[in-house]
């Protein structure tokens, strides 16, 4: 079900260049118009059409979401994993590093990371926003997702039968990766699908400060931060991007219970003796 | 059973957004009900203070205005921090030796009289360019605790400013050789130059005077605890400061103005969101909003029975588009000039595409005053300065004129043989910076512009950043101060009537030498520094002169881009009467002449 | 254990310097400062400049400024009044000897504000967990047990909206329904205050205070309820589904002693890693619900700091903020440890 939906939600993204409006092109005459049927979501405060605006935004938001949540778990999940399973030592030095990382007041860090980047010159990353922003949103996020898959882990290396596979003879490796990991995933995976709406939500909060995606370009996030102002006048600036976060983030959670119960080797079993 | 929760979710999603558009469409009938609501609630406002009072002894109703700010002052020394917000509190308790009026003028506080060449109080020595001023205080005022204010505490104050270890740095204290007690009442301010300010230099919005016998000069002037716990000779006392939250000010009843102030307690609340503070005077909660912005003053017409908006007849904060005139990130516009505007011609066109008209009544709700010269505010806005047109098509001409043309196609010009050093093919690209702490009307101007210069040829990329990296030291970084940057849009003006200390700071070749003024643009022009020198005398007349003559070679010239000037407006309750807001000063200069219907 | 404990206390020594090092040139690295352009003026005079620089003691090194915040200047002789020779000693004692230093903004200690303003936040951050507490266990945890029920679906469905819900915006609306629109019936006043924790020169009353918490803790407990109590319901059903819990019922003990007693204590245990990772907001708070309802608390003092640059009030709340992280980090791991005793400390 969730599938269908974020289907839609990208199908109508990707066709966004089908609109007739032009999203960076101002239009005086229009300005804040209540959605009607020449602008289906209305306009913004230059004119510009909302609806091409969004799914444009689409297309930098989901973008953004989803590399964030890449970017957390391929450095919460094996950093997790391997402070779960080898404790001692390894263990310390890691759960250090991400209390380290945890303390790290995000503001500043956020205001540091972003001058930066706009110092540096590199084409690369003027020209890939995305990956920047979703570079700095990861770098402070990753550490729920290593704090949980390292409990996970501490609890399911006790378990019989992961004991046994180490008798057998299994490498670490194999037993982290193939037979830990399927377990551990589950709340792994409803803390990832939360990812892509923190992330977009966080990402609004950066345009706040001047660093997200910047204007003209849409996003959700920048989108949203510019039409609080107007909540109660022209509703329609927040609902539009506000809606499309939600059905976003709702179908990605449907998904992501979804891929649970799948990763759940005990439901299947149940599934054929009771509901 | 994912189908039935699946499809509860959006079942409750349309219904959120059924309310949510229906409370749209009832929008129009919204205001007309609240204001027949808030009417009632306005007339027994009136009545509810009275009873949240503690321990009513006195037998009148005591009156009590509520102003909300959005920061906690700092202190009430507003010469340190100059945030405002310490500036509105310390209007309410300390005196300076004269004051600033909404016209610009001058009036006398504790002075009995301004001191003028006519009246003797200013007496110049042409030979030597020195100046001596002679304040002469009234004999009337006291300390709340009742010593009286004296000639005693001005050479304090100044002995405090002057600390080495513990003072700070005010306008024009360069000038000033030492302050010295005639008598009780009378001290003289030798000048070692012609210093025009001098009749704000121990007043002002951000000076006050500070009482010898209260204040610790062993902590110092930056941080003596009588900033927190002042001891007041103006129109209220501090009652308690509760930090972050409140203050609460009664009225002071030895005050030297007979009969004022006639509002009993201010109540100045901490509310950091401006649509709260918007709602609380909307309800009736709050009495005064400082510095209210454009689209807020838009809303509360809505309200107007119960909502005015004073807003300052003359105007300080004009907004403007700085250029680089070398290359970003260096500060020597003759070594390495800036590729594209270094060039006159370029800047010419920029102000030719740039339709101020609309960004005004468009962002600023009309609001802001369409301005093309420094020298637009009395008395010195007698020169005559053609108006500049938006004239797209024009900027075109003139940029082809130049030397800059699309040969690729791609709609963003190159130099083809352009003039400012910049080399073949280079395109027209740069960045356009502007501070974020403004708000959406700036950010929209900003996005209208460079859309607006893209339609001529340029490709502007966008950047906002915060005020403190704007404006930081050149050492540290600080974008202005180091000179990287290509364009900036913001807005900056000077308090008062004075415009000499400003146009030094920019327009100087001194003051491009970086953290030592404020020349970001790197302008350097022999004759405007000649001008400025000049300017530095008291004969009105011949500054009248000198600044229309730096007005045509400015607008030639145009280093800066004057467009229009911001706001400067607070929005108070219909029942508070005599705000009258004042772009030199805070809006509580006047808070002894406030009353309540 | 108790060698873990001690053994993890040691630890956190060298952490401390590690992090209050990386802090410490973070916040004096980044752009800007508290010497830029302020306030009113946007741009500060040399002289401003040349003076603010020797008062907040930025004209020393970097390396000497941390060790200056470190272990104070009391013992050293600093210059003091710009005439280029050391005269007069510091006056700071350092953070070790528990000075914090004094604030740019407010040139008073920075432990004052703190001590003020911590009192705010933690008043507030706690009833907002309790609340939080009281409501996301239960209801996460019938909503496992009673999975797919109309209860189930209707909780499920609501935690999705809650979550995606953006903060800032509950906020308003609640202002906006509580304050604006809904007037109480009786007096026409507001049914609820915009802000503040409780009504000025009015004597102290319960209700009053009461009535001034109502709208911030709605606003903080919404985003966190619906993340809790979906995240117990997920762990809970995780247990439920296990092998012991089927031979339980199957050896006929009563539902709510299996699921009440055994379940939810193992479905518990990750939620007390993440609640423990939460506890540090009880020193931070929430920025947004204090900017919205005008609450004088950490939020606030930090975002007014790091606005103002002001480096001893940033430095001091961003530590004692990584010593509460540390702190709850070991509470959490210890509490993981006692309350499964599969799980050993090597």
């Amino acid at each position: 079900m969730g599938c269908i939906v974020l289907g839609c939600i990208i199908l109508a993204v990707s066709l966004a260049g089908l609109s007739p409006y032009d999203p960076y092109k101002s239009d005086m005459s229009a300005r804040y118009q209540p959605p009607s049927l020449a602008h289906p979501m209305g306009t913004d405060a230059l004119g510009r059409d909302l609806m091409t605006r969004v799914l444009y935004g689409g297309r930098v938001s989901l973008a953004v979401g989803f590399s964030v949540m890449v970017i957390t778990l391929l450095i919460g999940v094996p950093v997790g994993a391997m402070a779960g399973y080898f404790g001692g030592r390894v263990d310390n030095v890691l759960m250090r590093i991400t209390d380290a990382a945890l303390a790290l007041p995000s503001l500043l860090v956020l205001i540091l990371l972003g001058a930066i980047l706009r110092e540096v010159d590199a084409p690369a990353l003027k020209q890939n926003p995305v990956l920047t922003i979703a570079f700095v949103i990861g770098i402070l996020a990753w550490m729920f997702t290593a704090r949980l898959v390292r409990a996970s882990y501490l609890t399911i290396r006790e378990m019989d039968f992961v004991v046994a596979t180490r008798a057998l003879g299994g490498s670490n490796f194999r037993i982290i990766a193939l037979h830990i990991f399927p377990n551990a995933i589950g709340p792994v995976i409803v803390e990832a699908t939360l990812e892509i709406a923190y992330a977009i939500l966080e990402e609004s909060g950066l345009s706040y400060l001047g660093f997200g995606i910047q204007p003209p370009t849409p996003s959700w996030g920048n989108l949203l931060s510019n039409a609080q102002e107007y909540l109660v006048k022209y509703p329609w600036l927040a609902i539009f991007p506000g809606l499309m976060i939600f059905l976003s983030v709702i179908s990605i959670n449907y998904i992501g219970d979804g891929l649970r119960d799948a990763f759940d080797p005990h439901k299947v079993l149940t599934k054929m003796g009771e509901v | 059973m994912y189908k039935k929760s699946m499809w509860f979710t959006i079942l409750t999603i349309l219904v959120l957004v059924g309310l949510l558009s229906s409370g749209c469409a009832k929008e129009t009938v919204a205001p007309t009900i609240e204001e027949s609501v808030t009417v009632p609630s306005e007339t027994e406002s009136a009545e509810i203070v009275p009873t949240e009072e503690t321990a009513p002894t006195e037998e009148t109703e005591k009156s009590q205005i509520v102003v909300v700010i959005a920061e906690d002052p700092p202190s009430f020394n507003a010469t340190v921090n100059a945030s405002g917000f310490d500036a509105l509190v310390m209007e309410l308790v300390m005196l300076g030796l004269a004051d600033l009026d909404e016209e610009g003028n001058a009036y006398p506080e504790l002075a009995e009289e301004l001191p003028t060449v006519e009246n003797g109080g200013v007496i110049i020595d042409e030979e030597n360019g020195t100046m001596d001023v002679t304040w002469k205080l009234r004999q009337d005022i006291q300390w709340s605790d009742g010593v009286p204010v004296t000639a005693e505490d001005v050479v304090f104050t100044y002995d405090a400013v002057v600390d080495p270890e513990y003072g700070f740095w005010i306008n024009g204290i360069d000038y000033v050789d030492g302050v010295e007690k005639i008598d009780d009442y009378t001290a003289v301010v030798h000048y070692n130059a012609i210093y025009p300010g001098y009749l704000t230099q121990f007043g002002g919005y951000l000076m006050a005077v500070w009482p010898a016998h209260y204040c610790d000069a062993e902590q110092g002037f930056t941080q003596w605890d009588c900033g927190f716990q002042p001891l007041s000779n103006g129109p209220y006392l501090l009652k308690e400061w509760v930090q972050n939250d409140h203050l609460t000010f009664e009225r002071n009843p030895n005050y030297y103005e007979a009969g004022k102030p006639a509002i009993d307690e201010i109540v100045v609340k901490i509310i950091p969101d401006e649509a709260v503070r918007k709602q609380m005077l909307i309800n009736g909660d709050a009495d005064l909003d400082m510095w209210t912005p454009e689209n807020v003053i838009v809303e509360l017409k809505d309200y107007s029975d119960v909502v005015e908006v004073s807003l300052s007849p003359v105007d300080r904060w004009v907004m403007r588009i700085f250029f680089n005139l070398a290359a970003k990130g260096t500060t020597d516009p003759e070594a390495t000039p800036h590729p594209i505007v270094s060039d006159v011609r370029v800047r010419r066109a920029i102000r030719m595409a740039i339709d101020s008209a609309t960004i005004s009544e468009e962002f600023f709700r009309g609001y802001a005053d369409l301005v093309w010269t420094e020298f637009f505010r009395p008395p010195y806005n007698v020169c005559d300065i053609p108006q500049p047109v938006y004239d797209p098509e024009a900027a075109a001409a003139l940029l082809e004129e130049a030397g800059w043309t699309d040969q690729d196609g791609d709609g963003v010009r190159e130099c083809h043989g352009c003039t400012t050093g910049a080399e073949e093919g280079y395109p027209m690209e740069m960045e356009f910076i502007t501070y974020s702490e403004y708000g959406e009307a700036l950010d929209l101007t900003q996005e209208f512009i460079a859309e607006k210069l893209g339609e001529i040829g340029f490709k502007l990329s966008i950047s906002r950043v915060e005020g403190t990296v704007l404006w930081d030291t050149s050492e540290n970084g600080g974008i202005e101060q180091s000179g990287n940057f290509d364009i900036d849009i913001w807005d900056d003006g000077y308090s008062g009537n004075d415009p000499t200390d400003f146009l030094w700071g920019y327009y100087y070749s001194e003051a491009a030498i970086p953290d030592y003024g404020y020349n970001y643009g790197r302008y350097i022009n022999p004759q405007v520094d000649e001008l400025i020198d000049q300017s530095y005398t008291l004969d009105d007349e011949l500054r009248k002169d000198i600044f229309c003559q730096m007005a045509k070679i400015l607008d030639e010239d145009l280093p800066e881009l004057l467009l229009f000037t911001t706001v400067d407006a607070n929005a108070h309750s219909t029942r508070l009467q005599g705000v009258r807001s004042n772009a030199n000063e805070i809006v509580t200069w006047n808070v002894a002449d406030w009353t309540l219907k | 254990m108790g060698h873990y404990v001690v053994r993890r206390l040691l630890q956190a020594i060298p952490l401390m310097i590690i992090v209050s090092i990386v802090l410490f040139a973070l916040v004096n690295l980044a752009p800007g400062g508290p010497l830029a352009g302020r306030g009113q003026s946007k741009r500060m005079r040399p002289e401003q400049i040349a003076i603010l620089k020797r008062q907040f003691g930025l004209d020393q090194p970097l390396y000497k400024r941390y060790i200056f915040w470190l272990v104070g200047n009391d013992w050293t002789k600093i210059d003091t009044d710009g005439d280029g020779i050391k005269e007069s000693y510091g006056q700071g004692k350092g953070i070790l000897r528990g000075d914090f230093g004094m604030s740019y903004r407010t040139r008073k200690p920075v432990m004052d504000s703190i001590k003020n303003s911590f009192k705010n936040t933690a008043y507030l951050m706690s009833v907002t967990l309790v609340v939080v507490a009281i409501i996301a266990i239960p209801v996460g945890v019938i909503s496992a047990v009673k999975q797919y029920s109309i209860f189930d679906i209707i909780v499920t469905s609501l935690s999705f909206i809650g979550q995606a819900i953006p903060e800032f915006w509950l906020g308003l609306i609640l202002i906006l329904v509580f304050y604006v629109w809904l007037k109480n019936p009786l007096t026409g006043d507001s049914l609820l205050p915009p802000g503040g924790m409780y009504t000025q020169g009015a004597a102290f009353s319960i209700i009053d205070w009461t009535k001034h918490l109502i709208l911030p803790v709605t606003m903080g407990v919404v985003g966190w309820v619906t993340w809790y109590s979906r995240f117990l319901r997920s762990s809970m059903l995780d247990v439920i589904h296990q092998d012991y819990v089927r031979t339980a019922r199957a050896k006929g003990l009563s539902l709510n002693k299996v699921y009440y007693k055994h379940a939810l204590r193992n479905a518990l245990l990750p939620l007390v890693t993440i609640f423990a990772l939460d506890l540090p907001y009880i020193f931070s708070g929430s920025l947004y619900v204090e900017i919205l309802f005008s609450w004088p608390g950490m939020g606030r003092l930090y975002y007014q700091a790091a606005i103002d640059r002001d480096y001893p009030m940033l430095m001091a709340i961003l530590t004692i903020g990584t010593l509460a992280v540390v702190f709850a980090n070991l509470l959490a791991d210890i509490a993981y440890a006692k309350l499964d005793p599969r799980i050993h400390y090597d």
